[in-house]
């Protein structure tokens, strides 16, 4: 038995270090191309518009990148620049155009939509595993809908609150999947409790929506609400960077650090259970990651459907179900969708903006019945 | 009523193979007065029950459908919730262990695993070392050496490599019980582990628990269908009928026409083969419900 041992004992963490396997590197690498390409055909094109070769130059533009100041200007805000050293913005020397527009105008959608992309698949994953339904989206346990709720309230009846729509929009999301847990709640919860109180919650509260929408006049409010409720990154600005990133890191690292328990709680309650997991606290910390996750997304883009849903499955189909490699996977692939979703939201009717909402939802259809015709089984996981 | 054997005194059966035959076998774990029911049901499935397993040995819980013997063992895998009564592991309570504490010392393979597909055999008993490990903690040379111990024991050594999606059910129960091998506790507790399995996998599966009452200090309890395969493997029995426990003790006494009619009603015929002490049970046919003419059916 000990001849044995000595033999296989190596062979495991020899796997554990080289857990960057070919497959997930090549997920990788691919989302990264992606990344690289659609981000910068977002940053040459536009109203004002410019070559490849100029945009990849004002990028790395000297004035900008070897400049602290303004990299503290960009990153962490005009406050901080003041702080730090004393210098206002007006006082920074003054930019080429094309490097004024690209890092102050087109630069922020492209690190938002990276920084939604993610949050939307990190999000959705760790709800699929949750849930254990391949099928489950970031927003299956009521955040939708309680975000929607929010933004309609404010935008027709609170208007003053306008300012603070993103962060009560995000909070109107956590709020409704805390609804959805104690509608759920029996001495405990189980993934189809979880959904079918998702399912109630959401039915409500749509409901409520559409009536607020019988009820405003205001053409201008219905296509602010509109945009929101499909999500969109038009007038995406640093600000909103600067509030998602931090909380970005956050909700990146927990879904690492979570992806043991996830792995174990996909073998079922009673199995997670018996290896001594405190499955209902875990899954509730797990879902309360989850929603946060996706209520940074809305807080910058609103309610972006799909996105959440495709990209675990997509990784999952290349990487397997284990969920270190799903969320590595999701931090790269999530963005490239979202970005190169973006491309089409900005530039396909060009002059007029699409909400990036209509276009992840017109790849996702087609992608889920390539995947109904080519899989037997679908849903469970 | 019927044969209520104590489990003490009828301990030094001479054709036992386990270590402690020789002298009364400690208690590992004592339930008493359990209650056990279900939200979706008014009356409880066990009702007031006691039950002692003796430390080392294998106990088997056998009974027809719906006679609580899952319940039972759910009860003291803190899988469900007791009305009242207490479990205690060695005189601890086992409600006054923290989840992971408890899941070092007591193992409880379900009846029904779902099996993540893409999963290698490996990954999967590495999951048994969970109660093992910190939040933060990765795999240590104890884990693995628990990995390889459990793997070697189950003897599926020539499948670790193998994704779970490839196995048949009878492989992947081994390797289930691998990974609550892995678990390395004090008691196993295994709810109906052969029952779908093909003759060979049952035998596989009984086979580990042989060697683990032979070979290590592991209680196991668990739950069988085949009444010759729980006289065959375990050292004692306990005979369960409408969430009551009627009989336990050795197989040998356990095992009766008279317990036959009144737990399983069927009427058989069962037969003590002399060398091995092992009885042999000939079915002979089901008791209706209301036959009067059957002799043993009112004990």
């Amino acid at each position: 038995m000990s001849d044995a041992h000595s033999k296989t004992a190596s062979s495991h963490a020899d796997r554990q270090n080289a857990f960057v396997d070919s497959k997930l590197l090549s997920v990788c690498l691919g989302g990264s191309a992606i990344i690289v390409v659609s981000g910068l055909v977002q940053l040459s094109f536009g109203a004002y518009s410019m070559s490849v070769g100029q945009a990849w130059r004002a990028l790395f533009d000297p004035a900008v990148v070897t400049d602290y100041r303004w990299l503290l200007n960009f990153f962490f805000g005009e406050d901080v620049l003041h702080a730090l050293t004393g210098y206002r913005t007006e006082d920074l020397p003054e930019l080429s155009t094309a490097t004024h527009i690209v890092w102050n105008i087109r630069l922020p959608r492209v690190l938002a939509a990276v920084v939604v992309g993610m949050n939307l698949a990190i999000s959705g994953a760790i709800f699929q595993a949750v849930t254990r339904n391949e099928l489950a989206s970031p927003f299956i346990l009521g955040v939708s809908s309680g975000a929607g709720l929010m933004i309609l309230l404010v935008l027709t009846a609170f208007s003053g609150l306008t300012a603070f729509l993103p962060l009560i929009a995000a909070a109107g999301g956590a709020l409704a999947f805390l609804v959805v847990y104690a509608i759920a709640w029996n001495n405990g919860t189980s993934p189809v409790r979880l959904v079918l109180a998702g399912v109630i919650v959401g039915t409500v509260f749509g409901s409520v929506q559409t009536a607020m929408f019988v009820f405003t006049d205001d053409i201008a409010v219905v296509q602010q609400a509109i945009s929101w409720l499909n999500g969109s990154l038009t007038g995406v600005s640093w600000e909103h960077v600067r509030i998602a990133l931090p909380w970005s890191a956050v909700t990146v690292g927990l879904a690492y650090l979570s992806s043991r328990q996830l792995d174990v709680l996909l073998l079922g309650e009673e199995t997670a259970s018996s290896l001594g997991m405190s499955v209902e606290r875990i899954r509730f910390a797990l879902s309360g990651v989850a929603v946060l996750a996706a209520a940074v997304s809305i807080a910058v883009a609103g309610i972006v459907s799909f996105v959440g849903l495709i990209v675990p499955h997509v990784v999952r189909n290349v990487v397997g179900s284990d969920h270190k490699q799903l969320m590595i996977g999701c931090l790269f692939v999530g963005p490239a969708l979202m970005i190169s979703a973006d491309v089409g939201a900005r530039l396909a009717l060009n002059p007029v903006q699409l909400p990036v909402g209509i276009v992840t939802g017109l790849i996702g259809g087609p992608y889920f019945l390539y995947l109904m015709r080519k899989k037997q089984q679908l849903g469970e996981l | 009523m019927a044969t209520n054997t104590s489990t003490e005194t009828q301990q030094n059966r001479p054709e036992s193979t386990s270590q402690n035959a020789s002298e009364p076998a400690e208690r590992k774990v004592t339930a008493t007065g359990l209650r056990i029911g279900y939200p979706s049901a008014d009356e409880p499935v066990i009702d007031g029950e006691s039950i002692a397993v003796p430390d080392g040995e294998v106990t088997a819980l056998i009974g027809p459908n719906g006679s609580g013997k899952s319940t039972l063992l759910k009860g003291i895998a803190r899988q469900v919730s007791l009305e009242t009564g207490s479990v205690l592991l060695d005189g601890d309570d086992i409600h006054d262990l923290e989840k992971k504490e408890f899941a070092r010392r007591i193992g409880h393979l379900s009846q029904e695993n779902v099996s993540p597909g893409s999963l290698t055999v490996e990954d999967l008993v590495y999951y048994g070392r969970y109660p093992h490990r910190g939040f933060f903690e990765s795999v240590t040379a104890e884990d693995e050496a628990a990995v390889d111990r459990a793997i070697s024991l189950a003897g599926i050594e020539h499948l670790r490599g193998r994704e779970l999606d490839s196995l048949s059910g009878g492989q992947k129960q081994l390797v289930w019980i691998a990974m609550a091998l892995a678990q390395e506790t004090e008691v196993l507790l295994l709810d109906e582990p052969t029952t779908f399995l093909d003759i060979h996998h049952q035998l596989e599966v009984m086979e580990i628990v042989e060697t683990l009452r032979d070979h290590s200090a592991v209680t196991v309890v668990l739950v069988l269908h085949d009444i010759e395969q729980a006289a065959r493997y375990a050292d004692h029995l306990v005979a369960l009928r409408d969430g009551s426990i009627y009989a336990h003790g050795p197989p040998t006494d356990v095992l009766t026409e008279a317990l036959l009619a009144d737990v399983f009603r069927i009427e058989a015929h069962v037969e003590y083969d002399t060398d091995h002490g092992e009885p042999k049970i000939t079915p002979l046919g089901p008791i209706h419900r209301g036959s009067s003419g059957d002799a043993s059916h009112d004990a």
